[in-house]
């Protein structure tokens, strides 16, 4: 295998990317959820749920994290996940 | 399965680090709650029966509420109804002279109330033990003190634990599945003893990884929730409330005698819950601004919101429905959902079968941090061996190996003394609850340092031995109880008498592992730190031995200048 395709440990730029941005990333998934899905933002005690499913998504992409080639492509590809994730949740606010 | 070796290094990593940080603080936090699972029968254990009054007929349960509002102004602002029980280890009817904060109280005085064969009021007043409660801290704090802000800093810790605990069962799986066709299940004892412990390790975090991920999302969404709305209250609601409360439309004077009855509210929750028990009624705030009564209602073929019961809120004067997670309709999906994951949590789901599930699956979970820890040193014994074969192992290696003895067994001698001890003093001291963290504390404390100092394979027979005498007494109080000599009680209730067989079995238990430790510190390898031989200790004693000729020599040295 060439060690150009490698996967690069990068402890510390893939956990704090995962960390943070994975969790700014699940709170704009769950918030683009409350919206959008079954009974919209105003359905009763649905900010229990929201709540909720925060943390799964975060883990799980937090533990996956270290899939990405470096630490570098782990913060380029979350930061502009979470961008993207910023913009369908204005749009579906209004 | 084939993995590419880099992803199965990388994920071996943080299997390793997540694993050795967290698995001391989770040990103590899952055994603690294999033990909650039990707390209604831990109360009924350490329950004089002095303090438990006689149950009543639900036909009598207004009469008994009428009389004590009647007669005692303190139950005016709250009070809680216990019917419909099965085992008799609640008092019908208690209430406090002060309103109780939501926090955990040692000084809390309690007043119960029965009526008697000639329907004439009983009442008196007890310290009850916060016993059960104080396991239920243990596992949720894992016995770390301290607060910060309303939260307790154990808690925190714990859901931070659990965070990394979550990336060593992502961690944990990955870096499995190359060797999972060939040897899932196998559990091979001919090969090598750390063989065994590895395949056991395997087995259980494999078979219960479900319950794993179930603990640990949980315990994270426990700990933090109060961030998590923060953010999302922050950048998803922005000017909208996320709760609403109920605005009450009917108006009815809050007096104690516009107190809305119990037959009333049982129709009530029987409308809403058909297939529920209504098991207790808890009314609070009688006099404040909120004023409710939250009914416990069981059954143990749904699952529930709390740990023992679902709970329905009414408005206690006009009877307007305030909260439910059983509101039938659509209008109540979100919060079944929600009640499903708290559910999960708390194994309310499945009655009996489920709950002695959750038991066993939590001491597995201690079992895969003990046998983390185990793993984690006895790889780095091979590693050094092959590098190093007359070195011993580091201190890091051997603290290791004292801390998780100390801490996860000590942990266990620590509540068993607690509990035992604690029923034996009962009855001879004022309150009880004062002696509860002294005895689990000094008796926790003693055994770390024990372990560090006897190191880690005397002291794990040592302390393990200990333990299984603690286990033991409680049964043996029981069996004593009966001659009717000492200020202690036999088992009144069949859960009680649970407590004293499972403490039994558990005593035989700790026996054969003591038994199983002292052969490996005998027989097992001579470099490991569990051994008797300690590779160390020779080291430390051939020192001495050449300092001393060293000396000699300086001495001629200068003799014959």
């Amino acid at each position: 295998m060439h060690t150009k395709n490698k996967i690069q440990p990068d402890w510390w730029s893939k956990s704090l990317s995962g960390a943070i941005l994975g969790l700014t990333l699940a709170t704009l998934l769950s918030g683009i959820f409350a919206w959008v899905g079954y009974g919209g933002i105003d359905a009763p005690s649905k900010a229990q749920f929201n709540m909720w499913i925060i943390p799964p998504i975060w883990l799980l992409i937090l533990s996956f994290s270290y899939l990405f080639q470096s630490g570098k492509t782990a913060f380029f590809w979350l930061f502009t996940s979470n961008a993207v994730a910023l913009l369908i949740l204005t749009w579906v606010k209004h | 399965m084939k993995v590419r070796s880099d992803i199965i290094r990388i994920y071996q990593s943080i299997h390793i680090w997540t694993g050795i940080i967290t698995g001391l603080v989770l040990f103590i936090g899952f055994y603690a709650g294999s033990l909650t699972m039990f707390k209604p029968a831990i109360d009924s254990w350490i329950a004089p029966p002095s303090q438990v009054l006689s149950p009543i007929p639900l036909t009598k349960a207004q009469q008994l509420v009428d009389k004590v509002l009647q007669e005692k102004v303190a139950s005016h602002q709250g009070f809680a109804l216990f019917i419909n029980t099965k085992e008799s280890n609640q008092s019908p009817l208690v209430w406090h002279d002060s309103p109780q904060g939501r926090g955990l109280s040692l000084e809390t005085t309690q007043w119960q109330a029965t009526l008697n064969t000639q329907n004439e009021l009983v009442t008196q007043q007890v310290t009850p033990s916060a016993l059960a409660e104080l396991i239920d801290m243990l596992h949720r704090t894992a016995g770390i003190p301290g607060m910060v802000g309303h939260e307790h800093l154990g808690v925190l810790i714990l859901g931070a634990a659990a965070a990394l605990y979550f990336l060593a069962l992502i961690s944990g799986v990955i870096f499995l599945l190359p060797s999972l066709a060939k040897t899932f299940l196998a559990l091979r004892k001919g090969k090598s003893e750390s063989r065994f412990w590895l395949d056991a390790h395997n087995i259980v975090g494999l078979t219960s990884l479900p319950f794993h991920i179930v603990m640990s999302v949980t315990v994270v969404v426990f700990a933090y929730h109060d961030v998590i709305y923060g953010g999302l209250q922050t950048v998803v609601y922005g000017e909208k409330p996320m709760f609403t409360r109920p605005v009450s439309t009917m108006h009815v004077p809050p007096t104690i005698d516009n107190l809305i009855s119990v037959e009333k509210l049982l129709a009530k929750s029987k409308s809403i819950a058909p297939e529920f028990t209504v098991t207790n009624m808890v009314f609070s705030g009688l006099q404040s601004k909120r004023p409710s009564v939250r009914l416990g209602v069981y059954n143990p073929d749904h699952i529930m919101r709390g740990p023992i019961t679902d709970y329905i809120f009414f408005h206690p004067y006009n009877g307007m429905l305030l909260n439910s997670t059983l509101q039938p309709g659509p209008d109540g999906l979100w919060n079944r959902v929600v009640a499903s994951f708290f559910a999960l949590h708390f194994g309310s789901y499945g009655g009996d079968l489920v709950r002695w599930s959750y038991f066993f699956l939590g001491l597995g979970g201690a079992f895969l941090f003990y046998s983390g820890n185990i793993l984690w040193l006895e790889k780095r014994r091979i590693k050094l061996k092959k590098s190093a074969p007359e070195q011993p192992q580091s201190n890091t290696c051997y603290n290791m190996a004292s801390a998780t003895v100390g801490i996860c067994i000590g942990s266990l001698a620590a509540v068993l003394f607690t509990m035992v001890i604690g029923k034996w003093l009962y009855l001879q001291v004022n309150n009880i609850n004062h002696y509860y963290y002294s005895l689990y504390y000094s008796i926790f404390i003693s055994s770390v340092c024990w372990a560090f100092w006897r190191g880690a394979a005397r002291s794990s027979i040592e302390l393990l031995s200990i333990t299984a005498i603690a286990a033991f007494a409680i049964p043996a109080t029981s069996v004593i109880a009966w001659f009717d000599i000492f200020p202690v009680w036999s088992s009144q209730s069949m859960s009680s008498l649970g407590i004293d067989i499972t403490a039994l079995v558990t005593g035989f238990i700790l026996l054969f592992l003591a038994k199983k430790a002292k052969y490996r510190a005998l027989n097992g390898a001579p470099d490991s730190v569990w051994s008797f031989h300690s590779y160390r200790a020779e080291l430390r004693s051939k020192n001495i031995n050449e300092s001393v000729t060293t000396k000699e020599k300086q001495v001629a040295r200068l003799s014959n200048s």
